[in-house]
């Protein structure tokens, strides 16, 4: 009897051809210097003395497993290949993504870099500080590696994150009262958002933005916040690295090696990656595994052939559509509800 | 030109319950002393337009007629041949005003004045006498505005989403509105009651101020939809007895609506695609929407119903 954690060959075979995954061969075989395959490469996790997988989690997309049997599958699946860092949110799928991923870690708790995220969107204090005693208890922890503030995405959310009582001051006493170990933000909308939060001062441990072919032209987080998490000596964890929901796959501009592989070339601690099924975890363990970087002219190459769909972000429709903006968030700022505004 | 300082909307007259309606309202605003008609050739299908024709007969004249073209980036050939079907609707041989639609996306003003694309039909069109004046709208962006001007086509008017909303939010006012004053091009307003009147329904300001902060604004024309005959009746009362707002006036009511401005909520034209028509939408690889009115009248398009604009409800 096969164990299901493993990987197993047949579904890895699928799942590359699936994926138009050609891997390069003879480029391999010249490569002598290479960490021997199937070994998952680790980065610093920014100042914090912690080491993070390249490849995280994503726990929107862990949410929308079929079941928790498939959840606890990919979760066991990836910390067998040596993923370590694993995403979620307090308002993933109404707390079902924590509530999966907590079952899916109990006895493995230790193994993961666990990180989930606060849904205030602009509300006090208080209310974050409720949402962390609801993660802990749906993620069976008594504490979190990370927590980050999530979706600054609203133009008034930078001033209403760090307003008197705001949710900046809950990462702090919870950081204090050992909660929390690090703390930061995240958000998919514009990389001026990011630079009004990063220009307060606030000691932030990790910050998360969208990276990948696309944004290299448009809007570019990568060309405007990278190098000032890079100043500052903060964490950057890549996001949507395939546009999403894997729009720039399916349009045929970009395979799913590419555009993976671009952004984990990028100066990030950890490129966090929706997985809904074993499918897609084998395929982009394989990615992680033989992962070797794009030097600079291979990504500006790749960013270049992207550039006309980059220039309207057609692809990249978290920035310029509400497609992306979650339940809570709309409600905090008066918008309608997805099925009035899909986008 | 002289033009009334308030414009019928082309969008909402699409809404009008029938073509009856829609040539009441026509009739009252000409009546009223409303010279400015604004429409669209993708609004509703040519529906709007087909109705302004019609309802325009025998008054031409006595308007000034603008519509807008949809290449979204699309090729002078397009625009030409919108502009053929334009003309034809309206029941006109030129246009006083043509104007680009929908300048939103990053790229528009790169596609608009590249070799073959929309700036030559503008210019040709001027040349051959089909239209006397030329200009572009957009409600997305005022960057994607001034990009579009620093093109240097010479446009001769600009349209903009300018209300007290707009003043602490991505800005037409603060940024477009004195670039456009400074070259000399016409600025005329739009979504003056934000586009769909929200804030008005919400009980957070009146439509007369809403109107009245639009229309003190240095613009020669503040477009507003009028779908109802007693709307077009409220908004003439407004116009026939309008003051401008001072300063000081402007700046509180500016100030009443900032919280809530702040996030755009109330311009969801900037924020999100609901404004973005289908053919916009499409041209750029965007979704559409099955739930925008312009699509369910897509769809409905090819129903035999033996009318040409099957109700979209």
């Amino acid at each position: 009897m096969q164990n299901p954690n493993q990987p197993s060959r047949r579904m890895f075979l699928q799942s590359a051809a699936a994926a138009g995954a050609t891997p390069d061969v003879t480029q391999r075989n010249t490569q002598h210097v290479e960490p021997p395959v199937s070994q998952m490469g680790k980065r610093p996790l920014g100042k914090t003395g912690l080491e993070v997988s390249i490849l995280g989690l994503g726990g929107f997309h862990l949410g929308a497993t079929k079941d928790q049997e498939e959840a606890t599958r990919i979760v066991h699946g990836a910390l067998d290949a040596g993923i370590n860092f694993f995403d979620s949110a307090w308002e993933y799928q109404d707390g079902e993504s924590e509530a999966r991923l907590g079952r899916a870690l109990e006895g493995r708790r230790k193994e993961a870099l666990l990180m989930t995220k606060v849904c205030t969107h602009g509300r006090k204090k208080r209310v974050a500080m409720q949402m962390l005693e609801e993660s802990l208890g749906r993620l069976k922890t008594d504490h979190l590696d990370v927590w980050q503030i999530h979706e600054v995405v609203y133009e008034n959310d930078p001033e209403m994150i760090f307003g008197p009582d705001g949710a900046a001051e809950a990462l702090l006493q919870a950081k204090k009262e050992g909660k929390v170990r690090f703390v930061g933000f995240t958000g998919h909308k514009d990389p001026s958002f990011h630079l009004k939060v990063l220009s307060l001062g606030f000691p932030f441990d990790t910050v998360q933005l969208p990276l990948n072919p696309f944004d290299a032209t448009f809007r570019s987080f990568e060309s405007q916040v990278l190098p000032e998490l890079r100043r500052q000596g903060i964490a950057a964890l890549g996001m949507k690295s395939l546009g999403g929901s894997g729009e720039m796959v399916k349009s045929g501009a970009v395979t799913v090696e590419e555009a993976l592989r671009y952004s984990m070339s990028l100066p990030v601690a950890c490129t966090i990656s929706g997985i809904d099924s074993l499918e897609v975890l084998e395929q982009n363990l394989k990615i992680a595994l033989n992962f070797k970087p794009m030097s600079e002219a291979e990504r500006q190459a790749l960013a270049t052939r992207c550039t006309e769909y980059a220039a309207d972000g057609r692809l990249e429709l978290f920035k310029t559509t509400t497609q992306y903006d979650g339940k809570v968030g709309r409600e905090q700022h008066g918008y309608p509800a997805a099925e009035k505004l899909p986008a | 030109m002289l033009i009334s300082a308030l414009g019928l909307g082309g969008h909402h007259l699409g809404q009008a319950a029938d073509e009856k309606t829609a040539k009441q309202i026509i009739a009252a605003a000409v009546d009223g002393g409303i010279t400015f008609f604004d429409n669209c050739w993708e609004y509703h299908l040519g529906k709007t337009e087909d109705w302004m024709g019609a309802a325009l007969k025998g008054k031409r004249d006595r308007v000034f007629l603008m519509t807008k073209v949809c290449t979204h980036g699309r090729d002078k050939d397009l625009a030409l041949r919108m502009l053929e079907e334009s003309l034809r609707r309206l029941q006109t041989d030129h246009l006083d005003l043509w104007q680009i639609h929908g300048v939103g996306f990053d790229n528009d003003p790169a596609l608009f004045i590249r070799p073959n694309g929309a700036a030559e039909a503008l210019a040709l069109a001027k040349k051959q006498g089909k239209v006397r004046f030329t200009g572009f709208t957009g409600h997305k962006n005022p960057k994607v505005h001034l990009a579009m001007l620093d093109t240097n086509f010479p446009f001769d008017a600009v349209q903009m989403p300018l209300n007290p909303f707009d003043a602490s939010f991505r800005s037409f006012e603060k940024a477009g509105l004195p670039e456009l004053v400074r070259r000399g091009i016409a600025p005329l307003g739009m979504k003056p009651l934000n586009g769909g009147g929200d804030a008005v329904k919400k009980g957070l300001v009146s439509a007369e101020e809403m109107l009245r902060y639009a229309m003190s604004l240095p613009v020669a024309c503040t477009i507003t939809g009028m779908e109802k005959p007693e709307i077009v009746e409220q908004n003439l009362k407004i116009a026939q007895k309008f003051q401008p707002m001072t300063p000081v006036e402007m700046d509180s009511l500016r100030s009443r609506c900032r919280s809530v401005a702040a996030d755009g909520r109330f311009e969801l034209y900037k924020v999100s695609l609901k404004y973005d028509n289908p053919e916009a939408r499409m041209a750029h690889g965007f979704p559409i929407d099955p739930q925008q009115m312009e699509v369910k009248e897509m769809i409905r398009a090819t129903d035999n119903t033996g009318k040409p604009f099957p109700s979209y409800q």
